[in-house]
């Protein structure tokens, strides 16, 4: 008895020894494996977009509106170009390294990348209800059934100008109002003899004046089946003449990038900013020159059928299909795709003008804005973009418009407009065949 | 105290072991473990320093690379034909300058996919301040603070091609960055235009980033002592000259690292001059928190700790349960004497105690049975020789008996002659045929009754024996001629003063024993004669049989053990006294 006993403590001991050895060793796997996992969710959600007055803003602002705690994002601010230029290389190179999970595009850019790159996004349609948008943005921010952008702004265009300089040149408001483009040289003529100061900041590298002239009439560089129509299409002829005018008059302050071009209106160098409503935060960003602007309708070109509302650079967010989607579109529906409380502040704070239906009936779109002489801006601006015209922005526009700009230097420089756009056809048609 | 001193002799052995083993031990583990730590921390300081500096190589390439990117960059817009000829002409109107900034910015685009790829941004600024950024959000540019900058007046006196600048004032808006500078130039040394490439102090972390990590720091140092990038942001733009002197010392040392005292700590310090930036990237490592990561020093100790611990608990059983078992052992053997070695040992404890034990106990059971033998073999001897002596028929009671019957018969005394023959008969049938050892009272009665006859034939009766048997004791059974030596010796010299007197046999049962007593009242014996309740006799030979009153005692104590055997009392000139103990035996 005394003799099992002992043999079976020492077994017991043996038992301890090895428990307590093991357990040792076992302690530093649990503390490696742990680290592993925290490094794993380490990564949080990077969004990319421009416009830190407003993109930006926006974006800073859902993400105060999104309650979840464990949600982090790193909005970074980049050059749209440096977005779209790295966005190229990333996507054809395959690989989605270093490229963020959300990123914003402009809808006339939206497509070339749907088209392309079909596999790279990931497609949100789950996450929120397209038929709460304004139908004009699902068609770009779509591609082959799916539903791969989150609409944002609606990129409705409006003629801001400064009172002062006008009331000095010797306009009103209402001579202002829904006027045409060759009427706006005429005024911006007067401006400069009046005032000596340039009625617009323009990048020669940028065509949108032209883009937001020519869909006035509901015409495009290309037409609803892609084909490209630069030869003999008459509302760009038009736009470039009046384009040619106010270049040749003097009356353009040049710029070469963003900052110079938000520069120019906010040193008082220029008299106006036709351009889509986001630019409104940037104009407010002066706060020197409150109650010195206004905006009026965007000016039409001097056809039959034109109205005085165009669009320009209306975005929306897209979903990059790599690690971290379903939250990054998790996100994007809790906020931008759904939540109009948060519309609400955006109209106020940012200035924003989404195209969320539901959240038009808010009390925020009534807002009289201070800053634009007590006018309801975004009242006016939800007005003016139920005139849009409609048009199919198909995938080539920004290659076609390179093309362009370099025929246009040469237009400026003499050249007929008949051998600039036949020209541009030719190489065009080579280039997207 | 005492008590302690007892315990400690009484584990002595097992202290002495255990101390050794246990102090062994310990300081075994505790000089592996410290040496252990000392020589792993040391071991991956090496390697980690060997490591870093080569990092340092691969990190300086990148900034080579970056300066490449730069100069070649550069280099490519100095010899831009377009560029050059764009900057140096005059735009008068809106369609100029339209003209102007869009090739500008086409040739720029071009060039620019150079240095791009490093986060770097090219700007030219032209003599009528138009700036063509290719990259505003890394540095937007204000033309006439740019202008109007000391940077401008420096690259202009500089002599060096590419001037590099590190700043963070108002003109980067505050924003820290490195900033190449160079001044567009004709043969004729006309500036037509200025060329910058920034690159900001975060763009450049991204260069040794990854690197980094808590306690390996690395920073990039002007000539001038300041720091303009980290990874440790607070230490941007300080500005520490000691730093710069070490790392200029380290350049003409050529060692793999050093150990300096800098910012308050010890740190471990590799230095690499980078003459492009004309900078020096210094890598601070941090000795104890790097080693601290890598080496857990704690869980080495606790290891440690643990199987010391344990090796002495394990110790301590085994030696416990070894040397407790030796030590009652050792107990148990110095107890030996006092049970007569015959108390065998317990075997137990260790294998070995045991062993021990077993040999112990056989060697001392062996060792009982050699006894055993050796005493049976004596008592053998013993009753052999009393045997004899009893079976020993004195021949001179013999012939002096014989002598006795012839006077008789001579005296024509036919009576007596033939009583006498007849005890002699029956006493010598009963004292040689008998073979038994013990006879009964009645027999022992009967032979004494006719060696009285004999002797007072012989002798006379002036000595008269009375017997007082009781009459329970007759069938009881004592050894044989127990009583006889005493009547003889009555006989012969009790009553050598007094001629006449009587001996008085007494047997009766007394306190579960039989006793037998001889009294006389003769002489008596002086005490000298008496000793240890024996008498001293000079005679060797009884006159009788073999059997003296000397050995009666000595059997019966042989016969029946130390409660039996015989005492005598006796006074002069008024007799003696006999009893004889002797157990109550019924066969």
């Amino acid at each position: 008895m005394r003799e099992k006993f002992s043999t079976k403590f020492w077994l017991l001991i043996v038992a301890i020894l090895t428990a307590m050895v093991l357990a040792a060793c076992s302690g530093g796997d649990d503390e490696g494996g742990g680290d592993e996992t925290t490094e794993g969710n380490g990564e949080g959600i990077t969004a990319w977009a421009w416009d830190p007055n407003f993109n930006i803003a926006a974006l800073e602002l859902a993400l105060e509106h999104y309650d979840n705690e464990d949600f982090e994002m790193e909005i970074i601010e980049n050059a749209q170009d440096d977005i779209v230029q790295r966005l190229n290389t990333g996507l054809s190179s395959g690989t989605m390294n270093g490229m963020p999970n959300i990123v914003l595009i402009e809808d006339q850019r939206a497509q070339s990348f749907l088209q392309s790159y079909p596999d790279a996004f990931y497609p949100i349609g789950d996450y929120f209800n397209t038929e709460d948008f304004a139908e004009y943005k699902i068609a770009p921010t779509s591609f082959d059934g799916e539903q791969y952008g989150l609409p944002f702004d609606t990129g409705v265009t409006g003629f801001f100008y400064r009172t002062d300089y006008l009331e000095e040149a010797g306009y009103t408001h209402d001579d202002l109002v829904d006027i045409t483009w060759n009427e706006y040289v005429e005024i911006a003529k007067d401006v400069k003899e009046k005032t000596g100061q340039a009625m617009l900041s323009l990048d020669p590298n940028d065509l949108g004046i032209l883009r937001v002239m020519m869909q006035t009439t509901g015409t495009w560089y290309t037409t609803e089946d892609g084909t490209i129509q630069l030869e003999g299409n008459e509302p760009l002829q038009m736009a470039l003449e009046n384009y040619k005018e106010l270049m040749d008059n003097d009356v353009v302050k040049l710029n070469s990038d963003w900052s110079q071009y938000l520069e120019a209106f906010n040193s008082g160098d220029v008299a106006s900013v036709p351009a889509g409503n986001w630019i409104a935060p940037s104009v407010e960003a002066e706060e020197s020159q409150a109650g010195l602007w206004r905006v009026a309708p965007t000016p039409r070109l001097d056809m039959e059928g034109a109205v005085n509302a165009s669009n320009q650079g209306g975005s929306s967010f897209y979903v990059l299909n790599i690690d971290g989607k379903e939250e990054a579109a998790e996100f994007l529906g809790e906020t931008f795709g759904s939540n109009v409380e948060f519309y609400q502040d955006l109209v106020q704070e940012v200035g924003a003008l989404g195209t969320y239906i539901p959240a038009s009936e808010g009390d925020a779109y009534q807002f009289e804005n201070e800053f634009f002489n007590n006018q309801q801006v975004v009242y006016d601006f939800s007005q003016w973009m139920e005139e849009i015209p409609q048009v199919d922005y198909g995938m080539n526009t920004y290659g076609i418009e390179d093309i362009l700009s370099a025929e246009i230097q040469q237009y400026l420089d003499g050249k007929s407009l008949e051998d600039v756009l036949s020209d541009a056809q030719t190489q065009a048609e080579n280039q997207f065949k | 105290m005492k008590k302690w001193i007892r315990f400690i002799q009484a584990n002595n052995l097992f202290m002495k072991i255990f101390l050794v083993m246990g102090i062994s031990i310990i300081a075994v583990s505790i000089s592996i473990t410290y040496s252990s730590i000392r020589m792993s921390s040391n071991l991956f300081m090496d390697t980690f320093s060997i490591t870093n500096s080569k990092i340092m190589n691969q990190i300086t390439e990148r900034f080579n690379s970056f300066t490449d990117s730069i100069v070649s960059a550069s280099l490519e817009v100095d010899t831009n034909g377009t560029i050059k000829q764009l900057l140096q002409e005059e735009q008068e109107n809106a369609i100029d300058q339209s003209i102007f900034y869009y090739h500008m910015t086409m040739e720029m685009d071009r060039i620019y996919a150079e240095v791009d790829p490093n986060d770097t941004n090219m700007i030219i600024m032209s003599n009528n301040q138009d700036i063509f950024n290719m990259n505003y959000i890394k540095w937007p540019v204000d033309a006439e603070k740019l202008a109007n900058h000391e940077m401008i007046d420096r690259v202009e006196a500089s002599s060096n091609d590419i001037v590099y600048q590190f700043e963070d004032s108002e003109v980067t808006n505050g924003v820290p960055m490195i900033i190449a500078s160079k001044a567009l130039k004709l043969r004729s040394d006309y500036i037509y235009g200025y060329l910058f490439f920034s690159l900001t102090e975060r763009d450049l972390k991204k260069f040794y980033e990854s690197y980094t990590g808590v306690g390996n720091n690395v920073m990039l140092v002007t000539p001038s002592g300041q720091i303009i990038s980290s990874n440790q942001e607070e230490m941007i733009g300080e500005l520490s000259p000691k730093l710069l002197d070490y790392a200029k010392s380290f350049e003409d040392e050529n060692s793999e690292y050093r150990k300096v005292d800098i910012f308050d700590q010890n740190y471990i310090f590799l230095s690499e001059y980078i003459p492009s930036l004309d900078i020096y990237l210094v890598n601070l490592i941090d000795h104890e928190i790097i080693a601290d990561n890598v080496i857990n020093t704690s869980e080495i100790v606790l290891i440690s700790i643990a199987i010391v611990s344990s090796a002495v608990l394990v110790a301590f059983l085994i030696l416990r349960k070894m040397t407790v078992s030796i030590s009652q052992l050792v107990h148990q053997i110095s107890d030996m004497a006092r049970y007569q070695f015959n108390k065998p040992l317990k075997e137990t404890g260790g294998y070995e105690t045991r062993k021990i034990a077993k040999a112990f106990n056989y060697m001392l059971n062996e060792l009982h049975d050699y006894v055993q033998i050796l005493m049976d073999t004596q008592e053998k001897q013993r009753k052999a020789e009393l045997e004899t002596l009893q079976h020993q028929i004195n021949p001179h009671f013999i012939y002096n008996t014989l002598a006795s019957i012839k006077f008789m018969i001579r005296q024509e005394k036919k009576e007596k002659a033939a009583d006498t023959i007849d005890s002699f008969i029956s006493l010598i049938q009963n004292s040689l045929s008998n073979i038994e050892e013990t006879i009964t009272v009645e027999q022992e009665l009967e032979n004494l009754k006719n060696y009285v006859q004999i002797n007072q034939a012989r002798y006379g009766d002036r000595i008269q024996v009375n017997y007082l048997v009781a009459p329970d004791c007759l069938h009881l059974f004592l050894p044989k001629l127990v009583i006889q030596p005493f009547i003889e010796n009555a006989f012969f010299h009790a009553f050598t003063k007094k001629k006449t007197g009587f001996i008085q046999i007494l047997i009766a049962q007394k306190e579960h024993s039989l006793i037998c007593e001889i009294i006389d009242n003769g002489d008596g014996m002086i005490p000298e004669r008496l000793d240890n309740k024996t008498i001293k006799t000079k005679e060797k030979r009884q006159l009788f049989s073999g059997i003296g009153v000397k050995n009666v005692h000595e059997r019966i104590q042989l016969l029946y053990g130390k409660d039996y055997g015989v005492q005598i009392e006796s006074e002069p000139a008024k007799g003696t006294k006999v009893k004889i103990k002797l157990p109550i035996r019924e066969t």
